[in-house]
């Protein structure tokens, strides 16, 4: 197909495969089934094919899709009829914030240094609630801004930045925790 | 709102560097005298700085395999079943006969089936690409250029026939034909301000074959391991010289 060769006209599909394989490591985290990440990607492809007329040239692809492949996998948790957990709300966010975890936590570079640090990560991700694992990694992986996530998530932009907060707090509690953490009992700096 | 809610909910723009110099210096104060809030402050500046550091390695995981592949087919599938609203316009009453054809060899160019079904698909991309890839004052290209791109680009190694004013044939790009998933070049042509097109078919061996195909002479030819297909409308007139031309230049 059309591989982005320079003089070739950019066609909502060709763009969009070169989208594949974050859309797949997005799908990956949100899923955590390979089989089930497999079939939202393609799932999410052939949405986007379907409406490709009502993406507006010039505007953000990525995000396009990222909204498409969000919705899809919305629609199909609504479906399996999870149980809601209200996450969201200030009392559930007080009571976090009063048992913060361990006092003594590694450092980042402590946390960087380790042999296996991507796999540490990805399990300390699919360990977090769904809605803070996918706020934390469109925002800190995919690089998505507040106002871009807000619309991929349908939630207004101060719930977005506070699942980004809470996420980002507890997934560096449980990397802490994970095996191959050095000893901590050092001063944490600034 | 106390100070260490109205922090909670100022601390990711915070962290993210998103706060104007003021607030920033707000909250800064307020971590001098809230060690619990600096403690958060820090838990999120580490795990964003890791989950940044990271976000190539975490984002570089391989495709399982038939993925690409599928959304590729669907994706052509989806260019086929959208062509006849932009070409083929002059051959109206075709179209439906050439969806048809189309259709039922979808992602596979027909190598081995009938010249009529070979000529069809091979007159069906010749006329989309025309439409979508080249513009009517499109300059000569350099076939050393265009050598170099499709080796690069797909890894053949193709002898492009380059321009010759002496058989009145212009070389003007040359991409990927839309079938046979990926595998065939096709090199575009104009002579006498008419759209030719010559693909290649490596590997592939039939006997020579001339006909007509939805207002189209295909010419089929056979040299070495490798077939040639030139596809130029009835409305050229005699292209004898350039078509003599490619067949002695390609390989």
């Amino acid at each position: 197909m059309f591989r982005g060769r320079k003089g070739d006209v950019d066609t909502v599909a060709a763009r969009a495969l070169e989208f594949l394989e974050p859309l797949y490591a997005t799908a990956l985290r949100l899923t955590r089934n390979p089989a089930d990440a497999e079939d939202l990607v393609q799932d999410t492809f052939v949405k986007a094919l379907r409406f490709s007329d009502r993406f507006a040239a010039g505007t953000n692809l990525k995000a396009w899709l990222y909204t498409i492949l969000l919705n899809t996998w919305r629609n199909r948790r609504r479906d399996a009829a999870r149980d809601t957990v209200e996450v969201d709300s200030p009392r559930v966010e007080a009571a976090a914030a009063e048992s913060d975890g361990p006092a003594a936590l590694e450092t980042p570079e402590q946390i960087l240094m380790r042999a296996d640090v991507r796999g540490d990560l990805q399990a300390a991700l699919d360990a977090l609630p769904e809605v803070f694992r996918e706020a934390v990694w469109l925002r800190d992986v995919e690089e998505f801004s507040y106002a871009e996530i807000a619309g991929m998530l349908g939630i207004p932009i101060g719930t977005v930045m506070s699942r980004i907060s809470r996420g980002r707090r507890l997934l560096f509690e449980r990397l802490s925790s994970a095996p191959g953490r050095v000893e901590a009992g050092k001063r944490l700096t600034r | 709102m106390d100070d260490c809610q109205r922090t909670a909910s100022r601390l990711t723009p915070y962290v993210d560097g998103a706060l104007p110099a003021a607030e920033r210096a707000d909250l800064e104060r307020h971590f001098d005298r809230c060690q619990p809030c600096r403690a958060a402050a820090l838990r999120e500046k580490g795990a964003r700085r890791v989950l940044r550091e990271q976000s190539r390695a975490l984002t570089d995981t391989p495709l399982p395999s038939g993925l690409r592949t599928r959304c590729e087919a669907l994706a052509r599938q989806h260019a086929t079943a959208s062509a006849p609203r932009f070409t083929l316009r002059r051959f109206a009453p075709l179209t439906a006969v050439v969806t048809a054809v189309i259709g039922f060899f979808l992602f596979s160019l027909a190598t081995h089936q009938s010249d009529t079904v070979l000529a069809a698909q091979l007159t069906a991309d010749h006329a989309k690409c025309f439409r979508f890839f080249a513009h009517g004052d499109s300059p000569d290209d350099d076939a050393r250029r265009v050598e170099q791109m499709l080796d690069r680009d797909y890894g053949w190694d193709l002898h492009v026939p380059p321009s010759s004013p002496a058989a009145g044939i212009h070389l003007i790009g040359a991409r990927r034909c839309l079938y046979a998933d990926g595998r065939v070049p096709h090199v575009m042509y104009r002579v006498n301000g008419h759209d030719v097109s010559l693909y290649v078919l490596d590997g592939v061996t039939r006997p020579a074959a001339d006909l007509v195909s939805f207002g189209h002479r295909s010419h089929i030819w056979t040299a070495g391991r490798r077939t040639y297909v030139l596809v130029w409308p009835v409305g050229a007139g005699d292209i004898t010289d350039a078509t003599r031309y490619v067949m002695a230049e390609a390989r």
